[in-house]
């Protein structure tokens, strides 16, 4: 896990662990990139929204990968996130804002929200990753 | 990142390097705006040694491309690397942007 304060100057650090964990993990190009945009988006949002700005909070990043699942966890102690709320725009309208939402949603086959968690926001990412036939790859 | 701002016979240049993230993008916007502010006719943005942009960037340029337009400005980009044009067209302003390949193309178009 890595922990972050809650200042977009952190966000090239946040990005830079994703890839790197796809890279060292052999992950897709094209998967990596996603991951990136996708972390970064989910990121940015709990600065913007879950603290409201303030650069003085933590976020705290779990990246994980095995062979089946590039899986990463975005937590805070935030403003709770009104999961309803959440859509982005219709991309056919085109105007400033509500695309990080679509570049999350095409990056990931799981986007979820732990409904359980008491205090602030626990966001799962998950890329499935597709395991090649006959793969002997002993990737943790 | 960085921004440089040239003067081409009234031609306005922006050239970008580095990521245009929710960090870096308010500085953009301000240099876009103040520009747009003026009335530049044209504005050029060159982007080939953008290494990543996030929606916050994308929303800055359709902010400029709408200002742009309200006084008939062009707004026009070039050297667009192949990671930045995949999100220009995944978000579909690949159909609404002025984009070339060179500087050179982006002056005559």
């Amino acid at each position: 896990m890595i922990t972050v304060p809650s200042h977009p100057k952190y966000l090239s650090f946040v990005r830079a662990a994703t890839v790197m964990m796809g890279v060292q993990n052999k992950v897709d190009n094209t998967v990596i990139e996603h991951m990136e945009h996708a972390v970064d988006e989910a990121c940015s949002n709990v600065i913007k929204h879950a603290y409201a700005g303030d650069p003085d909070n933590q976020i705290w990043v779990t990246l994980r990968v095995s062979p089946e699942a590039f899986e990463v966890i975005i937590e805070d102690s935030g403003l709770k996130a009104d999961v309803a709320s959440i859509k982005g725009r219709d991309l056919d309208d085109i105007r400033p804002g509500g695309l990080g939402v679509h570049l999350i949603k095409r990056a990931c086959d799981v986007v979820e929200f732990d409904e359980k968690k008491k205090k602030g926001n626990r966001l799962r990412l998950v890329k499935y990753l597709k395991v090649k036939h006959g793969n002997k790859d002993t990737r943790p | 990142m960085e921004i440089k701002i040239q003067d081409h016979e009234g031609v306005k240049i922006i050239a970008l390097s580095g990521d245009i993230d929710m960090y870096t993008s308010p500085e953009v916007r301000k240099q876009l705006l103040r520009l747009i502010g003026q009335r530049v006719p044209i504005i050029m943005v060159d982007l080939t040694n953008v290494t990543y942009i996030d929606s916050s960037a994308i929303a800055t340029f359709v902010e400029g491309l709408k200002g742009m337009m309200s006084y008939s400005g062009r707004l026009k980009f070039f050297g667009i690397p192949m990671k930045l044009m995949e999100i220009f067209n995944f978000s579909k302003l690949d159909k609404v942007f002025d984009m070339y390949g060179s500087m050179e193309d982006a002056l005559e178009g």
